[in-house]
C-alpha cells in the first residue's frame, strides 16, 4: 500500500505529468510564470486546492448523485479557491496582486476537475488527497521550470534576486523581452514536452495517420 | 456497496437516508442543499474573518506608494506610523481649494470618477481618461515645524494598453518635482513596464514643471527640448506610446484641467 | 573531373557501415552542392520535371541578387550620409580609412564597400550559427542538409537592420531554424517561414535593438524615424518634410532594414520568380488585392485622430517590408496555401492584415512580418476549407 501511495505521489511528476503528458492547466502556466516567486505561490495554491478538493469529494463520493455530480464538484472546488484567494489577500497581499484573477481561475484549471472526476470519485479519501498533492506538484514542477527560464533570461533574476545585472540597471545582460510575454511559455512548455518525450519515448503519442513508405508496397 | 446494504437494518433514520441510492430525488436535493450550505458557510466565514486584514493590506499598499513617491519610505518602519506625517485632503479641482464635504481618509477618487454626480465628461482628453472626478484626494507632508514640505498628487492616464495610476510628489514651491511613481498599470513587460524601473523614476527628481514665464514645459521625449534639461525626462527605450502617455498625463494633470489652480494657491502660500 | 573522382573516392566512408557514417549529411550537402544528385525516386508516382529542390532554391537566391546589391549600396549610402554629419566611428570606419576608400555618399564604390562591411558580418554569422543547427539536426535525424537553408539565411539577413548585434543575429536564426522548421520535421514540413520566425523572435525579444529611431542607420548619434513611424505620427504629407519622396522609397534610398527598402529591386526578383514559375502569381495577386482593397476602404472611412487611415495604397506598397515580403515570403511555397483558390485567399488575408496592423494597431508601425506569419498559420485551414468545398460541390453533382 505504501508503495502504491508513493507511486501516486511520484508518478504525476514526470511519467504522468498533468502539463506535459495530459496538457492540462496550460492557461495559468502561461500567465503566472514570469517570475519564480509567483509560480511558487501558484503551485502551492493549486496543490492545496487539488489535494483538498479531491479529499472532500472522495469523502462524499458515494453520496454524490450522478445528475449533479459536476456541480457538486465545482461547488467544493470553488469554495476552496475562494478560501485560498481570501487567505492570500490577507497574508500575502503583494503576491495576490500579481496573481490577480489567476487565483480565481484555479476553479477552471482542468487539473483540479480532472483529478476529482478521474480519481477522487472512485478512490478513498487519503489516496485521493495524495493523488491531488502529486498532481499539484507535477503541475508545479513544470511551472517552476518555466518560471526559472523566464525569470532568469527575461529579467536576469531568480526569486527577485539579481543574477545577471541588466543593461537598464547599468549591467551587461540584455534581457530577452519575449520571455516576459505570456506566449513565450508556449514555446518553453513545448520544448519541455519535447525533452520529456526524448527522455521517455513511452510518452510519445501514436500517429493519427500512417506515412506510406516504399516498404509498404 | 453490498456491504453497506447489509448494514442497513442496524442504522438509524439518518443512516438509512444516507444509504439510499445517490440518484433518488430526495437525496439529490439533500446533497445539493447540504454541500451549498457547508460551502457558503466556509466561504463567508473566511471572508468575514479575513476582511479586516485585507483592508489593512490594501490601505497599506496605497500608503506605501505615497511614502515611496515622497521618498520617505523605510521598510523597517511601521507604515501606518510613517504615514501619520501625511495630511490627506479632498481637493476641488475647479477652485483649487480643499473641501470638507467628504471625509478625506475614506474618499475614493476612482469611484468618484465613475460617479456622474461627482465627475465631468472630458471634451479635450489628452490623458485618455474619459471622465474626470471633480474632487481628488491629495496628501500634504509637513515638516517638524508644521509647514508644508511636499505635496503628493494623484495622476493617471492612458499609455499603450492600459491606464497608468500613480502619484507625483512636488516640493513646497509647487514647481519642483520630487518624484513620480505608478502603482498600477498593464504596459508591456520589459518595455512600457519600465516605468517602474528605479533608474527611470529617479530622473524625475529635481525636474521643474513650469519655466520662468510660467509655461508648462515638462516633457517626456527622446531628445531634450529647447526649454532645457531641467524640464526633460528621457522617453523609455522602445516604448514610445507609453512614454507619450506619461507625457500627456503629466501635462494634463499639471495643467488647467488638473492641479494648476491648486499649485497657484500653493505658491501663493494659501494652502 | 578531379572533384567527381574525389567525391567518389571518399563516398564509401560516409555510407552505411563506413567509418564516418554519422557524417553522411555533411558529405551529402557538399556533394550535392557541387553535382546533381545521382539517386532518383524509386517509389511511384514518378513525376518528371526539370525542376528539383536544389534548382528552386538556387533560383530564389538568384532572385534576391537585386535586393542584395541595393542592400549593399543603400546601407553604405545611408551610413555615409550620416557620417557626413556625425563623423565616422567604429572598426568598420577604421578599415575604410585604412583602405582609403573614403565616406563620400556620392561615390557608389565607397557606398558598396561600406555596405558590405555591415552585410557580411551579419550574413556570415547567420550562415555559421544556422548552419551548425542544420547540421546537428541532420546528423541526429539522419536527413540531408538541403539548399533551403541558403535561401533562409539570405532572406533573414536582408530583413535585419544593419545595427543588429551579431549575437542577436545568431540567436534569431537558431530560433528560426529550430522552432520555425526543425521541430516540425525540417524543410517541406514547416508551416512557418523560418527566416520570419527568427526575425519575429528578435523583434519581440529585443525590441530596443530592433525597432525605434536609432537602429536603421548604423552611426552613433543618428536618429531618424522610419517612414511608417512618421506617417503614423503626422500623416503621409509630412514625409516630404523628412526628405522622403515616393520615388526614393520606390527605388530604395531610405533608411530601413538591410534589403527591404527597395521596391524596385524586389519587383525585379518577382519578375524572375514568376518567369521561372517558382512564385505562384495567385498569391501575389491576392496579396496586392487585399492590401489595395483594404487601404482604399480605410481611406474612404477616414479618421480624425489616426493619420494612417489616409495612407494611400501606393505608399503602403513602397514603405516598410511590404514589397520584399510580398516577393520572397508570401510566395514561399511550403508555408503558404497549396490550393489555387486558397492561394488567392491566403494572399488577400496577408494583404488585409498588413494594412490592419500598420493602420489600426498602435504598437507596431510595420506589419508585414506579423501579417505573413499570421497568414502562414492560417494557410492549412484555408486549404482545408477549399478542399472541403470542392468535395461538397462534386458530391452534389452525383446526388
Amino acid at each position: 500500500m505504501a508503495h502504491k501511495r508513493r507511486e501516486m505521489l511520484v508518478d504525476p511528476l514526470v511519467d504522468n505529468n498533468p502539463i506535459t503528458l495530459q496538457v492540462l492547466g496550460i492557461c495559468s502556466a502561461l500567465a503566472v510564470t514570469s517570475s519564480m516567486q509567483v509560480a511558487l505561490v501558484m503551485t502551492i495554491a493549486v496543490t492545496f486546492v487539488t489535494a483538498f478538493a479531491s479529499m472532500f469529494i472522495s469523502i462524499i463520493r458515494n453520496h454524490i448523485p450522478g445528475s449533479i455530480r459536476i456541480i457538486v464538484q465545482m461547488v467544493i472546488i470553488a469554495s476552496l479557491v475562494i478560501l485560498v484567494d481570501q487567505i492570500l489577500k490577507a497574508y500575502a497581499f503583494e503576491i495576490s496582486k500579481t496573481l490577480s484573477v489567476f487565483v480565481g481561475l484555479i476553479i477552471t484549471n482542468c487539473i483540479v476537475m480532472g483529478r476529482a472526476e478521474a480519481f477522487a470519485m472512485k478512490n478513498p479519501p487519503i489516496d485521493s488527497f495524495i493523488d491531488g498533492v502529486g498532481n499539484g506538484l507535477g503541475y508545479g514542477l513544470i511551472l517552476m521550470l518555466v518560471g526559472f527560464i523566464r525569470e532568469l533570461f527575461g529579467s536576469g533574476s531568480l526569486f527577485g534576486v539579481t543574477i545577471f545585472e541588466t543593461v537598464n540597471n547599468g549591467g551587461w545582460y540584455v534581457p530577452n523581452g519575449m520571455l516576459l510575454l505570456p506566449p513565450s511559455a508556449f514555446f518553453i512548455i513545448g520544448l519541455i514536452i519535447w525533452a520529456f518525450r526524448a527522455w521517455k519515448p513511452a510518452q510519445v503519442e501514436e500517429r493519427e495517420y500512417k506515412i506510406q513508405t516504399v516498404d509498404a508496397h | 456497496m453490498s456491504d453497506e446494504q447489509q448494514q442497513d437494518a442496524s442504522k438509524g433514520p439518518i443512516g438509512r437516508f444516507l444509504a439510499q441510492p445517490a440518484d433518488s430525488i430526495s437525496k439529490t436535493i439533500f446533497v445539493a442543499v447540504a454541500v451549498c450550505l457547508v460551502a457558503s458557510m466556509v466561504v463567508s466565514a473566511a471572508a468575514v474573518a479575513l476582511r479586516p486584514l485585507q483592508e489593512v493590506n490594501a490601505l497599506k499598499d496605497k500608503q506605501i506608494n505615497i511614502l515611496q513617491v515622497a521618498g520617505v519610505y523605510d521598510p523597517e518602519e511601521d507604515v501606518v506610523e510613517a504615514f501619520a506625517a501625511f495630511e490627506p485632503h479632498v481637493l476641488e479641482l475647479a477652485t483649487g481649494e480643499f473641501t470638507d464635504a467628504f471625509d478625506a481618509t475614506t474618499f475614493d477618487d476612482r469611484a468618484a470618477a465613475d460617479d456622474p454626480e461627482l465627475s465631468v465628461e472630458l471634451e479635450d482628453d489628452p490623458a485618455g481618461i474619459g471622465r474626470q472626478s471633480k474632487f481628488v484626494t491629495v496628501y500634504l507632508l509637513r515638516d517638524e515645524a508644521g509647514s508644508i514640505d511636499k505635496v503628493v498628487l494623484p495622476i493617471y492616464g492612458y499609455g499603450l494598453w492600459s491606464t497608468l495610476y500613480g502619484y507625483i510628489a512636488l516640493e513646497n514651491n509647487g514647481n519642483d518635482i520630487y518624484g513620480l511613481q505608478f502603482y498600477e498599470h498593464g504596459e508591456t513587460p520589459g518595455l512600457g513596464a519600465e516605468v517602474d524601473n528605479p533608474l527611470w523614476k529617479a530622473q524625475w527628481n529635481g525636474k521643474k514643471l513650469e519655466d520662468e514665464d510660467e509655461i508648462l514645459q515638462i516633457n517626456v521625449s527622446k531628445a531634450v527640448t529647447p526649454a532645457g534639461p531641467d524640464y526633460h525626462v528621457d522617453a523609455l527605450a522602445g516604448a514610445t506610446l507609453t512614454s507619450d502617455g506619461v507625457h500627456n498625463l503629466v501635462n494634463f494633470w499639471m495643467g488647467e484641467a488638473g492641479f494648476s489652480l491648486f499649485l497657484d494657491n500653493l505658491k501663493a502660500g494659501n494652502v | 573531373m578531379g572533384l567527381r573522382n574525389f567525391f567518389d573516392r571518399i563516398e564509401p566512408h560516409f555510407e552505411k557501415g563506413g567509418k564516418w557514417e554519422k557524417y553522411f549529411p555533411l558529405y551529402e550537402m557538399v556533394e550535392s552542392f557541387a553535382f546533381t544528385p545521382k539517386t532518383v525516386t524509386t517509389a511511384a508516382p514518378h513525376a518528371r520535371s526539370y525542376i528539383d529542390m536544389k534548382r528552386i532554391m538556387t533560383y530564389v537566391v538568384l532572385a534576391t541578387i537585386p535586393c542584395i546589391l541595393m542592400a549593399l549600396y543603400n546601407t553604405g549610402y545611408q551610413t555615409n550620409l550620416a557620417i557626413a554629419e556625425f563623423g565616422p566611428s567604429g572598426w568598420r570606419a577604421s578599415i575604410i580609412e585604412f583602405l582609403r576608400i573614403g565616406f563620400n555618399p556620392a561615390n557608389p564604390f565607397a557606398n558598396m564597400m561600406h555596405g558590405l562591411m555591415y552585410f557580411l558580418p551579419i550574413y556570415i554569422t547567420t550562415l555559421v550559427a544556422g548552419g551548425i543547427c542544420e547540421v546537428i539536426f541532420a546528423t541526429v535525424r539522419k536527413h540531408e542538409v538541403n539548399e533551403g537553408f541558403l535561401v533562409t539565411s539570405m532572406l533573414y539577413t536582408l530583413i535585419l537592420p544593419a545595427t543588429t548585434p551579431l549575437w542577436q543575429v545568431a540567436l534569431g536564426i537558431i530560433f528560426g531554424v529550430i522552432i520555425g522548421k526543425e521541430v516540425f520535421g525540417g524543410t517541406g514540413k514547416n508551416f512557418l517561414n523560418p527566416a520570419l520566425t527568427g526575425r519575429a523572435f528578435l523583434y519581440f525579444a529585443y525590441p530596443a535593438q530592433l525597432s525605434g529611431d536609432s537602429v536603421w542607420v548604423p552611426v552613433d548619434g543618428f536618429t531618424g524615424a522610419t517612414a511608417l513611424a512618421v506617417t503614423a505620427a503626422d500623416g503621409v504629407q509630412e514625409l516630404a518634410a523628412h526628405g522622403i519622396t515616393w520615388w526614393d522609397s520606390f527605388l530604395g534610398f531610405i533608411p530601413g532594414s538591410l534589403g527591404e527598402t527597395s521596391t524596385v529591386a524586389a519587383l525585379l526578383g518577382l519578375a524572375f520568380l514568376l518567369m521561372t514559375k517558382i512564385a505562384n502569381y495567385r498569391m501575389v495577386v491576392g496579396c496586392l488585392g487585399g492590401m489595395i482593397g483594404f487601404s482604399l476602404l480605410l481611406n474612404w472611412i477616414g479618421s480624425d485622430t489616426n493619420p494612417m487611415f489616409a495612407m494611400p495604397w501606393y505608399w503602403h506598397l513602397v514603405l516598410g517590408g511590404y514589397a520584399f515580403g510580398l516577393v520572397f515570403m508570401v510566395t514561399e511555397p511550403v508555408s503558404g496555401s497549396h490550393t489555387n483558390l486558397g492561394r488567392y485567399i491566403y494572399g488577400a488575408l496577408i494583404g488585409f492584415m498588413v494594412v490592419m496592423i500598420r493602420v489600426i494597431n498602435p504598437a507596431f508601425p510595420e506589419g508585414m512580418m506579423l501579417a505573413i506569419l499570421f497568414g502562414n498559420v492560417f494557410a492549412p485551414l484555408i486549404d482545408y476549407f477549399v478542399v472541403q468545398a470542392n468535395i461538397k460541390r462534386r458530391a452534389k453533382r452525383h446526388v
